[in-house]
């Protein structure tokens, strides 16, 4: 479904040249929970942006389901993105000025009653039914990431892009907000990558990847 | 199910940010109008003022004639002066007084015994009163004749500081300091009518008495004579003063200050010839002899004067139908009466009604000798104001030499007939005013408060793109994280930058028209609370000022602030974003 071909980024400084991922191939099966693991500064959240997109690589190959990201023009594979991709982040990214209903609403890709009463139930399942009106300010941090997972999943996507995303919440809460995103997966909503630092995160995942110097070292 | 991502949504979401701004570009959008409006309007006003010049042409003598450069008064009064030395010898000693103390001192059974004696003695008595007279009538006459001194010594200094400019041209301080010292001083000495009037009164009476104290004298001699052809010489009488040449001279002296006050205060030769050729051009609806004068008003870009036409009765009605114009109040002016019948608007401006007082007794920049009534209120149209022909010329304060004639061309003729003029002028010291004439320099007033009107737009415009600029971008900069979640998420670039083109867009036109709303109303009051009743013009609805002049700011705005916000959107780095770990 998702794969990638001896995929490289290099990050260069001067005359310096970091390799950030060098030379990984991987595939993500359609329905499957894949965790990527490695210490700070390991590649994981740039291998996690060439998979999604986010980046180009400077070589390797990306294929999602049949397009190949080198073929795709950069308005295409920013639509594939917006459709069949879904993003948490280490920091919920949620608008201000919007309530936490709205906020699920901008990951929508339709908007119509039956994407709005599907938000609504979401946010009802991270626990967030009786804070649909609330603003981002007017949350806890843990409950934000919620609404956060919540517009990551409001357009059924294909593949959950999760980076980071208990790093700046406590325990309980990071099992929460992963739980949540391994239940879309197993309701058969999609695939989902981990990114993480933190092995316990990781118990319901079929695979968990390690990353060190940019490379994976265990599969 | 709304887009929460619409321009309203964000407007509403946003209130105390947005507003703000619109509030800050309404208010300069309501200064550029008003005070746009307020240039037009002085242009507007000043074109209605002068607007009778739309349809006739004033033929008025030029602003200096050439008796006027001759100078005949300061030439006459030059001479006067030497003779007056000589006249108050008259009186001194050896004189008038000295002859007639002789006369009543000789004993009483002389005086009585010899008829001749009481008429020598009736005689002297005259002259002495008229020798008195005379010098009271000297003393206005001796104060112009002072100044006039001092403008000779004046112009001697002037001349030098010519001389020295013209050895050094790059150094012209002292002529500089000199005209500024000496300005408010140059200005009194120079006669205006009312010294002109009171000069004549003067120059009246000192003649009047000159020849009464001519006639006394050579009566003392004639007295003198008898005596002395009786055989019956008094011992002891001094011989009586002659009349001599001294008061010949000092009558002469009169007679040509008078010649040069009258050739100041006529009109300008050849005005009746070219009163009656004027009237054979082909063309003409109306040629009238013109005692033309005027009032001071304010024309909001400063006092203007109103121009009045000091025409016959029959010359008053027919200026009315060529400009459409009726009395909707009152009545003409009566000839030889001090009246007038004003434009209402001209009426407001100078704050009177009908019984209302104009003139230079009430404003002294009013070309209106004393106080005139104002009997008549013309509406219509054109502005216009009326005053009678004889009354003015007849006016000892009206500067007689300020009469020309108004010729009114038929429609389709006015150029034919202004060349025609001109030719007749020709070289003659009248000159021609007309609309075009008269529209220029009110082009040439205005232009220069345009440029500044311009500048200051400019400047605003340039100070609030800045300004607004930055604040769009300090609020883009909070937005940051949303803008970088959604190109993450897959928003595409170009989508971003219409989203903050749209709210940009809004913010612009919704200052713009609450400026022009603003400014709509702050300009009805203005006009209904000050414009009409000061006689003043203003189009509130000046589509041009409205519209056109204020579109630079949002638009200027808009595209400062979107062009710095659309390339730091167009450079957008997602990862960056989401990676900070703030």
């Amino acid at each position: 479904m998702l794969s990638a071909q001896d995929l490289a980024l290099d990050y260069r400084t001067g005359s310096a040249v970091a390799h950030a991922v060098d030379t990984v191939s991987l595939s993500v099966e359609r329905g499957s929970f894949v965790g990527l693991i490695g210490p700070s500064g390991s590649g994981k959240s740039s291998l996690m942006y060439l998979l999604s997109g986010l980046k180009r690589p400077d070589r390797g190959a990306v294929r999602f389901e049949d397009y190949d990201f080198a073929s795709l023009p950069g308005a295409r594979l920013m639509r594939l993105r917006r459709e069949r991709f879904g993003f948490v982040f280490q920091q919920h990214f949620l608008v201000n000025y919007l309530t936490a209903f709205e906020n699920v609403m901008v990951g929508a890709v339709r908007r119509n009653h039956e994407t709005a009463a599907y938000a609504q139930a979401l946010l009802r399942r991270v626990g967030m039914g009786d804070k649909l009106q609330k603003r981002p300010y007017q949350l806890s941090i843990g409950e934000r990431q919620r609404v956060a997972v919540a517009r990551a999943l409001v357009h059924r996507p294909a593949v959950v892009f999760a980076d980071e995303p208990t790093a700046s919440l406590d325990q309980a809460t990071g099992h929460e907000v992963v739980n949540l995103l391994a239940e879309y997966r197993r309701s058969g909503g999609g695939s989902l990558l981990v990114v993480t630092h933190d092995p316990a995160m990781l118990t319901g995942a079929d695979r968990v990847l390690q990353m060190r110097d940019g490379r994976l070292i265990a599969a | 199910m709304g887009n929460p991502l619409s321009i309203w949504n964000f407007y509403l979401r946003n209130k105390r940010k947005v507003l703000p701004v619109i509030g800050i570009l309404a208010l300069a959008i309501l200064g550029v109008v008003v005070t746009d409006a307020l240039l037009a309007s002085a242009r507007e006003t000043a074109y209605a003022t002068f607007g009778s010049y739309q349809k006739l042409i004033l033929v008025a003598p030029r602003a200096t004639r050439d008796q006027d450069l001759a100078n005949p008064l300061q030439d006459s009064l030059t001479r006067l002066h030497d003779v007056q030395l000589q006249v108050d010898n008259l009186d001194g000693p050896g004189g008038i007084t000295s002859y007639y103390n002789a006369v009543i001192a000789l004993p009483a059974q002389v005086r009585a015994q010899l008829p001749a004696v009481q008429r020598l003695q009736i005689d002297a008595a005259n002259a002495r009163y008229y020798a008195a007279r005379l010098r009271g009538d000297l003393l206005p006459l001796g104060d112009l004749i002072i100044r006039v001194q001092r403008l000779q010594t004046e112009e001697k200094a002037f001349n030098q500081l010519v001389g020295q400019l013209t050895e050094n041209p790059s150094d012209p301080r002292p002529l500089i300091t000199y005209l500024q010292q000496h300005q408010t001083w140059l200005q009194s000495v120079l006669p205006d009518s009312a010294q002109l009037g009171r000069l004549q009164v003067a120059v009246t009476n000192a003649s009047a008495d000159a020849n009464g104290l001519q006639q006394s004298l050579q009566a003392m001699n004639r007295d003198t004579s008898t005596l002395n052809s009786a055989g019956q010489n008094i011992a002891d009488l001094p011989l009586p003063p002659s009349p001599s040449a001294t008061i010949d001279q000092f009558r002469t002296a009169l007679d040509r200050l008078s010649a040069s006050l009258g050739s100041i205060e006529q009109p300008q030769p050849g005005l009746d010839q070219l009163v009656a050729d004027s009237a054979r051009i082909q063309g003409t609806a109306l040629v009238k002899r013109d005692a033309y004068s005027n009032l001071d008003i304010n024309l909001l870009a400063g006092n203007a004067q109103f121009d009045l036409y000091g025409v016959d009765q029959p010359g008053m009605t027919q200026l009315l139908t060529i400009y459409g114009d009726r009395v909707t109040a009152g009545r003409l002016p009566r000839q030889n009466a001090s009246e007038i019948a004003v434009s209402e608007e001209i009426a407001r401006a100078r704050h009177v009604g009908l019984g209302g007082k104009l003139g230079n007794t009430v404003d002294e920049l009013d070309r209106l000798p004393d106080t005139f009534t104002v009997v008549g209120i013309i509406g219509g149209p054109t502005r216009l104001g009326v005053i009678p022909l004889d009354y003015m010329t007849q006016h000892y304060l009206f500067e007689r030499r300020y009469q020309g004639l108004i010729v009114v061309p038929q429609p389709g003729h006015e150029q034919a007939v202004h060349d025609q003029l001109q030719r007749l002028v020709g070289n003659q010291a009248f000159r021609l005013f007309d609309w075009p004439y008269i529209k220029a320099k009110i082009d040439s007033l205005i232009a220069n408060l345009d440029s500044i009107n311009r500048f200051l737009i400019l400047l605003v415009t340039l100070v609030l793109s800045l300004v607004v600029g930055l604040l769009n971008n300090l609020f883009f900069r909070q937005r940051m994280n949303e803008f970088g979640l959604l190109a993450a998420i897959g928003y595409s670039r170009w989508g971003l930058i219409r989203r903050v083109a749209l709210e940009s867009f809004g913010v612009t036109v919704a200052a713009w028209l609450l400026g022009i709303g603003v400014a709509v109303a702050v300009l009805s009051w203005f006009n209904a609370t000050f414009m009409v009743p000061h006689g003043l013009l203003m189009n509130v609805f000046d589509w041009n000022v409205l519209a056109l002049h204020t579109l630079p700011i949002p638009l200027m705005v808009f595209l400062f602030g979107m062009g710095t916000v659309g390339w730091q959107l167009l450079r957008l780095d997602p990862i960056s974003i989401i990676e900070r770990r703030d």
